[in-house]
């Protein structure tokens, strides 16, 4: 089976992969070096917390005196990673011993330090009260960022659900679903469009993201202006409101098509208008890296197969639907069963028993999640069972020899199969061999030879 | 009158009947819900919801009235405690013990809690040591010799035992006499029985051996499995042990970590004795010696002799080849803990606390607020007497189980000047 | 990404723990290059650097003090004072602040007393231990979700001999609940108890040799999180010294006895414990008769 991941954390790849000198722009601003800072893996963190405040360089053996030899491969992932992000400047000594040693980039480096001693100022500050009058409350926020979130994740898979009409261009929206929903005139959700709607909200938001910044320069806006805008938005406060006017105009067009994404909530007064980060936008940095999700789910699984979801979110039902049946859907609860048919039709689209049981774990209601194994091993077993079910038979395209003139033949054309690493089945007492379609032009003429 | 009392009672008694004969067709767990019928302890408040139950408020009064009866005892008794204990823990693995009633079967509850006590009781009592010894066929045997390293034990209880036979206490007494007949006199001499059958074969008059245990100074303590017998009591009795009969799995785990901490050490039990020790230092990393323990050559982490520089691999132990007794000092502070115990915090009802003139009503130790969770008003908490601070239900739990420090009396400085007039 | 199972505990997330040490007994007569102002400098910058990490690190303060101990900072309570809204001077000046407070409070309620006795004051490290144990505790209570903590004692005082068991106990509990205590020690001699406090609990033990880089040694030893910690190769103890010293004089001894009773320990052969009172050698009833003879005779 196919495995096509979507790997959200490819944003700081596509960050690593922006030319030098944008680099070193993006550098300039502290806020970013400390937004990068924090999507860094462990070690890198630690070597770039020791070489700040030092000037000069390090040896490569220094640095990997540090390390156990249980920790090699992790040391190697940070130092590449380092060394992508133009963190890390390499250099090789000249001369016999050719020893590697790394600095840090001086603009990261200054800035960094200018940041922890001194700190910075965002080029915006929060609004007084008296001009923008009652702010939404945080829960309020919460529950607008979710519904926006939501409303847009029902328009990407063209669920007739969605209530709102959202302000993306259709145009927009075919890029979002570009790898997600199959292009035909009916489209449908591809294998990789399952596993999106399996992966947790921040990882799909930084899908999106991602998709919406490549195609950035499509539309003429730089990329650079566009990242550090939004890692910029993470360092903002919660639930304050910070006027318009502060915003060059890409960023003000951004942000219409942000509030579409539920990160901010735009609000006019009578002179200014203004914009307010949701938890969605200041969580954005804490995704960056590989960590895991503190997200509380809210499904719990039983050992008769049902499945009981506290949410009252349309796109869970949705969700729910790929692989279970739904039974009821209560204002708050959603009771559902995983059933055979449900199973068999989700492996059809793609989604893997792997990918399914992981959402039921990570989406484990509190209560649940205490328990080990969060989600009862009779049904984890049972989903991977009907999985291989399906697998039993492997298929591959083969041809079959027979009627072999002599045992000699018959054992050197087995011989050659083996060789090719193609031989699939034989028996030597009927003379017959099976052997994969890819090496039958090979037997075929091996075959002919012999018969010369 | 009476006839109709009687009649009553007669009817009553019937009743009864009927529900014992009913209850013993049906399993165990339908009968928790005859017996316990945990609905009926929800509570409505004003609007009608469901109240949760309140199992902390219940957790903590249940903690508070074990604290005070366990104090209430060793204020009684002298403060001194059996800290060398040598224990010998007798498992009884007649017939009886393969009964089903403690789930799989009473033999590997029993194995499984031993384990457990085994490495509770190596944490809070280093210099002591276990023996196992075994009941099978009505013949005692010893399982494992008296030593101070856990794992030995452990092994030897994951074997797979088999239980048949009758129990014979007297000969488990003798045995066990015997091998705590050799062991210095400045250590405590104990012996936990783990008894499941309902009777015992013996070979000779028990009551003898009862008696020439008590001489000995043996203090026998008994956990039974089934029901309460006689003569077990009557031996705890005579050696001043203690005597319970566990109820289900869950007391029976309790009543045995019950025996972990050392006892209240009754004065004429040991003679207290200076035990010479050695507190060896640790070995030069990279130096190879041959370690005494496993003849093998070994390099780097391990503990030298003070007296004839063997080298041994862990501590405590005894040295081979002088046999002195070779300690580390934070195994000798793992029991000061009871020699200076701290006393139990005195509760505060919510009323004192608002009436209290504290300006943030907060824990001391774990800044948590002291105020019931959503309102203003003050919640339950505790108060140590000499420092006065107010401490919430779960530190003064943590405090007195694991901390032992309590951190208000530790956060001041007591000057002798101060604490003479404190005395005074 | 799908497929890793969900932890209870976030992997790289550090709860750290800080006991900072403001007796004024060792900082006015410490003779090395750093006064107290450079050390609360660079731990702040330390501190400072450690939240921004990652948006999860928390980090708690608590001032160990000569008379007292008390909590400074909490970086979970105030979440708007270090979002780094320009504002981050305030983790700075907040800090200081109540630093200077405490320092006062502990000064005044030292003023009570009439005089020291000792030659070598030491501060209050076990109060201090046994909060940090206590708010450790509180976190482990608030949910499966909660970072990793540990303690990280910055001492420079000498150690208090009167403390020994209320730290004993301390190191203990935190081993049973497995959080490491780390010590980085900065006054003249090395301590004896956090060295074995570091050995018992798994932390790390480090006595800086150049003061004046402290920021550097904080930043390369103990801003690693704890999980990142097996992969690396940290400072390990030359030499831990786990011989006891006996009650008596308090010098350390490596064979001594040892009371049965209560467990003191001796250097030479006594007839009476000191802090039992058992008479050794004779049965405790004859003992206490005797002495209630001698007192009816007296």
């Amino acid at each position: 089976m196919p495995q096509v991941r979507i790997i959200a954390k490819n944003f700081m790849d596509m960050v690593a992969a922006l030319p030098a000198m944008k680099l070193d722009i993006l550098y300039e601003n502290p806020f970013i070096c400390e937004a990068i800072l924090r999507s860094l893996p462990p070690l890198a963190k630690k070597y770039v917390t020791q070489m700040l405040f030092s000037e000069g360089s390090i040896t490569a053996k220094l640095l990997e005196e540090w390390v156990l030899p249980d920790g090699s491969t992790k040391h190697r992932v940070s130092i590449d990673r380092l060394v992508q992000l133009r963190i890390f400047t390499e250099s090789v000594e000249s001369g016999r011993k050719k020893e590697k040693s790394y600095r840090l980039n001086p603009t990261f480096q200054a800035n960094l330090q200018k940041r922890i001693t001194t700190g910075g100022v965002l080029p915006r500050e929060p609004m007084p009260p008296s001009l923008t009058g009652r702010l939404p409350s945080l829960e309020e926020l919460e529950k607008y960022a979710l519904e926006q979130w939501e409303c847009f994740l029902l328009h990407l898979i063209n669920s007739g659900q969605a209530e709102k009409v959202t302000s993306f261009s259709p145009s927009m929206m075919r890029v979002f679903q570009r790898g997600l929903l199959s292009q035909s005139k009916d489209p449908k959700l591809t294998e990789s469009g399952f596993q999106f709607l399996l992966m947790e909200t921040n990882a799909q938001l930084w899908y999106i993201i991602r998709e919406y910044i490549s195609n950035s320069e499509e539309r003429g806006v730089d990329p650079v202006d566009l990242i550090s805008f939004l890692l910029e938005l993470s360092f903002h406060m919660t639930g304050k409101a910070y006027n318009l006017n502060t915003l060059t105009d890409v960023q003000r067009s951004t942000l219409s098509d942000l509030a579409d994404l539920g990160l901010v909530k735009l609000q006019k007064g009578r002179n200014d208008s203004w914009f307010i980060p949701t938890k969605l936008a200041t969580n954005l940095s804490v995704s960056l890296a590989d960590s895991s999700t503190r997200k509380q789910g809210s499904i719990v699984v039983e050992t008769n197969f049902r499945v009981y979801e506290y949410s009252a979110s349309k796109l869970h039902s949705e969700i729910l639907r790929l692989f279970s049946r739904v039974e009821y859907h209560l204002p708050n609860l959603i009771v559902a069963a995983i059933t055979k048919e449900n199973l068999y039709g989700a492996f059809e689209n793609g989604i893997t028993a792997d990918q399914i049981v992981s959402f039921l774990q990570q989406n484990a209601h509190p209560r649940v999640a205490q328990r080990t194994p969060s989600v009862p091993e009779n049904v984890t077993d049972q989903i991977r069972l009907w999985e291989t079910d399906l697998n039993r038979v492997e298929m591959s395209p083969a041809h079959l020899y027979d009627d072999f003139h002599s045992r000699e033949v018959f054992e050197a054309a087995c011989d050659l199969a083996r060789e090719w690493s193609g031989l699939l089945w034989e028996d030597s007492d009927k003379m017959r061999v099976v052997v994969k379609a890819e090496i039958h032009q090979n037997m075929r003429d091996f075959i002919r030879g012999q018969r010369q | 009158m009476n006839n109709s009392e009687k009649k009553r009672r007669n009817g009553e008694a019937e009743e009864e009947n009927e529900e014992d004969v009913e209850d013993e067709g049906r399993d165990a767990w339908e009968r928790t819900y005859t017996d316990e019928r945990s609905w009926e302890a929800l509570e409505e408040d004003e609007s009608g919801l469901l109240q949760p139950i309140d199992n902390k408020a219940i957790y903590h009064s249940q903690y508070r009235r074990r604290l005070q009866s366990l104090s209430a005892t060793s204020a009684a008794s002298r403060i001194q405690k059996g800290l060398i204990r040598f224990l010998c823990v007798v498992v009884d693995l007649s017939k009886a013990a393969g009964e089903m009633d403690f789930k799989p079967s009473r033999m590997a509850v029993i194995a499984k809690h031993v384990e457990t006590f085994i490495r509770e009781f190596f944490d809070q009592n280093p210099l002591s040591q276990i023996g196992l010894v075994i009941i099978k066929d009505g013949v005692a045997q010893s399982l494992t010799e008296l030593g101070g390293s856990p794992e030995a034990h452990i092994k030897a209880l994951m074997v797979k035992l088999g239980c048949a036979g009758d129990s014979s206490l007297q000969n488990a007494l003798e045995l066990v006499h015997d091998t705590l007949h050799k062991i210095p006199s400045y250590g405590h001499r104990e012996v936990l029985i783990l008894y499941s059958a309902l009777s015992t074969c013996d070979p000779g008059d028990i009551m003898e051996t009862i008696q020439k245990c008590k001489k000995a100074k043996l203090r026998c303590s008994v956990i039974g499995l089934s029901a309460e017998m006689f003569v077990c009591k009557h031996l705890c009795q005579e050696t001043g042990g203690s005597y319970m009969v566990a109820l289900d799995e869950g007391h029976f785990k309790e009543l045995l970590l019950e025996h972990a901490p050392p006892p209240p050490a009754l004065a004429e039990f040991a003679i207290a004795n200076l035990i010479k020790m050695g507190f060896p230092q640790r070995a030069a990393e990279g130096s190879i010696a041959i370690c005494s323990c496993h003849r093998e050559a070994k390099v780097g982490e391990g503990y030298i002799c003070p007296r004839c520089k063997a080298r041994v691999c862990e501590l405590p132990t005894e040295c081979r080849f002088c046999g002195l007794t070779l300690v580390s000092s934070p195994h000798l502070a793992r029991s000061y803990h009871h020699l200076f115990p701290i006393e139990p915090f005195t509760e505060v009802s919510a009323r004192q606390l608002e009436l209290s003139r504290v300006a943030s009503k907060t824990c001391f130790s774990c800044r948590e607020s002291l105020l019931t969770p959503g309102t203003n008003k003050a919640g339950p908490c505790a108060a140590c007497t000499k420092c006065k601070q107010y401490f919430c239900l779960d530190c003064d739990i943590y405090i007195h189980e694991s901390l032992h420090n309590c951190p208000g009396c530790e956060s001041r400085r007591i000057t002798p000047a101060a604490a003479s007039a404190t005395m005074s | 990404m799908a497929t890793l199972p969900s932890k209870p505990i976030a992997d790289d997330v550090s709860l750290l723990v800080v006991l900072i040490d403001t007796n004024p007994f060792f900082w006015s007569t410490s003779s090395s290059s750093l006064n107290f102002h450079q050390f609360v400098s660079h731990v702040l910058v330390f501190l400072d650097l450690i939240v921004r990490l990652s948006q999860l690190n928390q980090i708690v303060v608590i001032a160990t003090g000569h008379n007292t101990c008390d909590y400074i900072y909490d970086s979970s309570l105030d979440t708007d004072q270090v979002t780094g809204e320009g504002e981050l001077p305030a983790l700075y000046s907040f800090v200081l602040q109540r630093l200077e407070e405490f320092v006062n409070k502990d000064e005044k309620l030292g003023a009570k007393q009439d005089g020291l006795s000792e030659k070598r004051v030491s501060s209050l490290l076990s109060g201090s231990l046994s909060m940090a144990l206590c708010y450790i505790q509180r976190v482990f209570r608030s949910g499966p979700l909660h970072p990793q903590p540990r303690i990280l004692c910055l001492q420079g005082s000498p150690d208090g001999s009167e403390q020994y068991v209320s730290i004993m106990n301390a190191i203990f509990s935190a081993q049973r609940s497995m959080v490491p205590i780390d010590c980085c020690y900065v006054g003249s001699h090395n301590s004896a108890f956090l060295q074995q406090a570091s050995y018992i609990t798994g932390g790390v033990y480090v006595k800086p040799q150049h003061l004046e880089g402290l920021y550097q040694y904080l930043a390369t030893v103990f801003a690693v999180d704890l999980h990142s910690r097996s992969f690396l190769q940290l400072p390990r103890p030359a030499g831990v010294d786990f011989r006891a010293s006996c009650f008596c004089h308090k010098t350390t001894i490596d064979m001594g006895y040892v009371c049965s009773v209560c467990l003191s320990i001796f250097c030479k052969h006594h007839d009476k414990c000191s802090t039992c009172g058992s008479v050794f050698g004779k049965a405790q009833l004859d003992a206490a008769s005797d002495r209630k003879r001698k007192a009816s005779e007296s």
